[in-house]
């Protein structure tokens, strides 16, 4: 645990260097929130609600969804893969934390200085310009909470799972790039999953990947509550096991893979 | 000018060989970057689903906005790939210019020569795709000037956009802080131009009508070709004013960067 | 006859942004940035002769690799003069480059992915070369440099002393008439600096090509160079010829002489004492007072000698003095 923390600390203070990416990174993400707030005004033309969200509900949603984009990594990470190519990744292996918890050590530093920088100042900049809903209760918040981390956890553990296609074949980063465009998509990040029609979210909700971004941003906005709250966390959770189950089993198999070919 | 035009090409294909050597990864390079892209569009076809229409465009006249400058873009980043401001302040750091600026050979043509991404290649043809799904289900009354327009308006887009890659690359000369500012535009300016310009605030409009007038590139010619009335009560020949944006735009650029090349000869590295 | 490069009081100054420290630092720079100036070359004027080979040296940082890059057209200078071929390198850059090679140590100037021979055809529509003279420069330099063996093999996997002589083919490919050689044999092993060495006397020879290197391998400059210039901290402190530099600033010579027999007392009058070890003596002398015949003869008729021989001391030695009596001049 105290390595955890250590590593933790480390990463934020990696991040923290690079002050000049981290400004550039959330101007862009602020006016992306713009062009895409425009998108969802056209859209509900007057309307005030659209299957249970609202248009103030909506306009959050987009913000909210620019302000994660790097505490989620929504646009996806190939560090992982990178260290299997390198080879790098045999100083890891010997470390006496699993892969998993090392790599989630660091993912977490450099989430948590993006969510203060990138997602806490973007959401207050875009108040400024547009209806921003917030939860009305401590209790919403607590949920809120509870939820946004569930959702880094699904997250973090996505693309755990999709860094590992390393092991097995040179052409992981187009790999990638395709499964996050997926999980973009499927996860809300694009559009709302409920303005999607009818068939399409339920085919999302088949998935982990609205457990990723969409939960959390209905929890948030209250579109989510009472009884259905346990529900979506609960959903959220199994969602994480299965992935970590997944993971563990393919990184057993690719390390062993790694051993008889010696890399 | 032949000269020239042959050593281009032979730079390019250099380039062509270097990134077929990887033959499995080149094509699923294209195609996961054609279906990253597409996801976008294909959002937006789903959403129309429920909406029926976005400022009063219909999912096939989105098609048309959208393919459109997908195609541009794409064939634009893949053309100005050199100029690309990422990889050309990358260029500069590792101090590769002082090899370009010793051959005879005029610096522009070799930075166009020094890369070309296939990969973009997934990006244009998703665009070409959407804007066939567009034409299709579109009752274009074609006349010969509408026929006319197309490719005018993909060069134009290509120029235009080219010129904002081109006048980044040339901050990289002072600043690689400065360039995500140019970014914004590119990138931005493809997202904005995807979508009919009416949905924008006044003020970004204005924007793209007056200081970079993004607004007759895509938007315009198509209100021409889909035989839509003008919302916004621009003058008559709006629709056509592409090739002259994209004209200047690329001129100026051309000139800020003769200005940064000289900066450069002046400070060194 | 004109020189061939000719250089009047060219100077060049660099504005270096004074960072502030801090994010608040950060913010202030963006607004009023301070500049503070460095002067990397400062007046400094020499000419070349067609044919000449010279070393341009110099300690780090005295302005060697900015005044390399103005004479190549890779930098404006602040002001003066350069005329080299006739032309004025970078105002017609494109023409200029044409006439000139020109290699930087520390990088390559080829296709970092391309194989050699991509790279080298390359050259051949850049520097419109006559594909009959191109074949055949190619076919020499191929021959002297031993490429055959990595001609297909890409620049990134080629060993550092196989790059260098790569570049050195492309650089010569087009007959340029002047060589420019920045830091030509830096990393290399012995054997590699030799073939490099050897390669440009010949060129030099055979083709007439003038050559202006800078190194801090001294022994290229005394296998290549008659001449030589010493920059320190962008002023010009010495040009000469090799043998001019050791006469102005080698003084102390060494004669090593080895004794048939063991002699008591082998000191000269009006000589320091010399160190003695067993049958053997070296003795420190100032050979602008004394040359070393006078001296030899003096012991021949003294003493049974077996052995003599005369060492100067290393060239290296000689140049960092120069640049510690600059430094007691100011």
């Amino acid at each position: 645990m105290r390595l955890f923390l250590h590593l933790i600390k480390l990463s934020i203070l990696e991040q923290a260097t690079y002050r000049t990416a981290l400004v550039a990174g959330l101007v862009t993400n602020f006016f992306w929130g713009f062009f895409r707030a425009a998108v969802i005004v056209a859209l509900y033309n007057g309307r005030s609600e659209v299957n249970g969200l609202t248009l103030e509900g909506a306009l959050t949603y987009i913000a909210i969804g620019q302000a994660m984009i790097a505490f989620l990594s929504l646009f996806g990470t190939f560090d992982l893969m990178t260290t299997v190519y390198s080879g790098s990744i045999a100083s890891d292996l010997i470390r006496p934390v699993p892969l998993f918890v090392l790599w989630m050590a660091r993912d977490l530093g450099h989430s948590l200085v993006n969510l203060v920088v990138r997602g806490l100042l973007l959401l207050l900049f875009f108040a400024l310009f547009y209806p921003v809903v917030m939860p009305e209760s401590l209790l919403g918040w607590v949920w809120t909470i509870l939820a946004l981390a569930a959702s880094w956890l699904v997250s973090y553990a996505w693309r755990f799972l999709v860094n590992l296609a390393a092991f097995w074949t040179p052409d992981a980063r187009g790999i990638g790039r395709g499964a996050y465009a997926l999980s973009q998509l499927a996860s809300g990040f694009i559009i709302p999953l409920r303005l999607y029609p009818e068939w399409f979210s339920r085919l999302c909700h088949l998935t982990p990947f609205p457990a990723m971004f969409n939960t959390g941003v209905e929890v948030y906005l209250g579109v989510v509550s009472g009884s259905q709250l346990g529900w979506a966390l609960g959903v959220q959770g199994m969602w994480f096991i299965v992935l970590v189950f997944l993971s563990q089993i393919i990184l057993r198999a690719g390390i062993r893979k790694l051993v008889i070919q010696g890399g | 000018m032949r000269h020239q035009l042959s050593l281009y090409l032979r730079l390019i294909s250099i380039q062509l060989r270097s990134q077929m050597q990887f033959r499995v990864s080149f094509w699923t390079d294209v195609i996961t970057t054609g279906l990253l892209n597409f996801s976008y569009f294909f959002s937006t076809y789903l959403v129309l689903q429920r909406f029926g229409s976005i400022a009063g465009w219909s999912v096939a006249e989105m098609a048309f906005l959208y393919g459109m400058i997908e195609i541009s873009f794409g064939s634009m980043d893949m053309l100005f790939s050199g100029f690309d401001p990422d990889s050309f302040s990358r260029f500069i750091r590792q101090g590769l210019l002082d090899q370009v600026l010793l051959r005879p050979v005029s610096v522009a043509l070799q930075i166009f020569g020094s890369a070309f991404v296939m990969r973009r290649l997934g990006r244009i043809t998703q665009g070409a795709l959407v804007l066939i799904f567009a034409l299709v289900n579109l009752p274009v009354h074609w006349t010969p000037l509408k026929v006319g327009l197309l490719p005018v308006m993909w060069i134009s887009q290509i120029a235009a956009m080219g010129a904002l890659f081109m006048a980044g690359s040339t901050l990289t000369f002072w600043t690689v802080q400065r360039v995500e500012a140019i970014n914004i535009l590119t990138y931005g300016g493809v997202e904005v131009m995807s979508y009919p310009m009416t949905i924008y605030p006044r003020w970004l409009r204005g924007f793209f009508t007056y200081l970079i007038p993004f607004i007759f590139l895509n938007f315009y010619p198509a209100l021409y070709i889909l035989d839509k009335p003008d919302p916004l009560g621009l003058p008559a020949f709006s629709p056509f004013l592409a090739p002259l944006v994209g004209g200047v735009m690329l001129f100026l650029a051309s000139r800020f960067w003769q200005v940064g090349l000289s900066h450069y000869q002046s400070t060194g590295t | 006859m004109s020189p061939i490069i000719s250089v009047q009081h060219l100077y060049k100054r660099f504005k270096i942004l004074q960072r502030r420290p801090g994010l608040g630092g950060a913010l202030v720079n963006l607004l009023s940035p301070r500049y503070s100036e460095v002067s990397a070359v400062q007046d400094v004027s020499f000419e070349l002769e067609e044919g000449e080979v010279v070393g341009y040296l110099g300690p780090n940082g005295a302005g060697k690799s900015t005044t390399i890059k103005v004479l190549t057209g890779l930098l404006v200078p602040t002001s003066g003069e350069v005329h080299i071929n006739g032309k004025v390198p970078w105002l017609e850059r494109e023409r200029y480059v044409r006439e000139i090679g020109a290699i930087f140590g520390y990088r390559s100037t080829l296709w970092w992915d391309l194989p050699v021979i991509d790279s080298l055809e390359l050259l051949q529509p850049m520097y419109r070369i006559p594909a009959e003279r191109f074949r055949s420069n190619l076919r020499e330099f191929s021959r002297l440099l031993d490429l055959d063996s990595f001609l297909n093999t890409p620049v990134r996997s080629l060993s550092l002393g196989q790059r260098m002589r790569a570049d050195l083919c492309a650089a010569l490919i087009h007959e340029p008439r002047l060589l420019f050689l920045d830091e030509p044999t830096i990393g290399l092993d012995v054997i590699a600096k030799e073939h490099i060495r050897q390669f440009i006397l010949h060129v030099n020879r055979q083709r007439g090509v003038t050559v202006l290197l800078t190194t801090h391998d001294l022994a290229d400059v005394e296998r290549l160079c008659e001449r030589v210039m010493i920059l320190d901290r962008g002023r010009l402190l010495f040009d000469g010829s090799l043998t001019m530099l050791n006469h102005r600033f080698e003084s102390t010579w060494t004669l090593h002489v080895d004794f048939e027999v063991e002699y008591e007392d082998v000191s000269l009058p009006g000589m320091d004492p010399p160190v003695r070890q067993g049958l053997h003596a070296e003795y420190h002398f100032d050979h602008r007072q004394v040359t070393s015949a006078e001296l030899i003869t003096r012991l021949l008729e003294k003493f049974r000698i077996r052995d003599l021989e005369v060492r100067r001391p290393p060239l290296e030695e000689t140049i960092r003095r120069i640049y510690r009596e600059k430094l007691l001049i100011n």
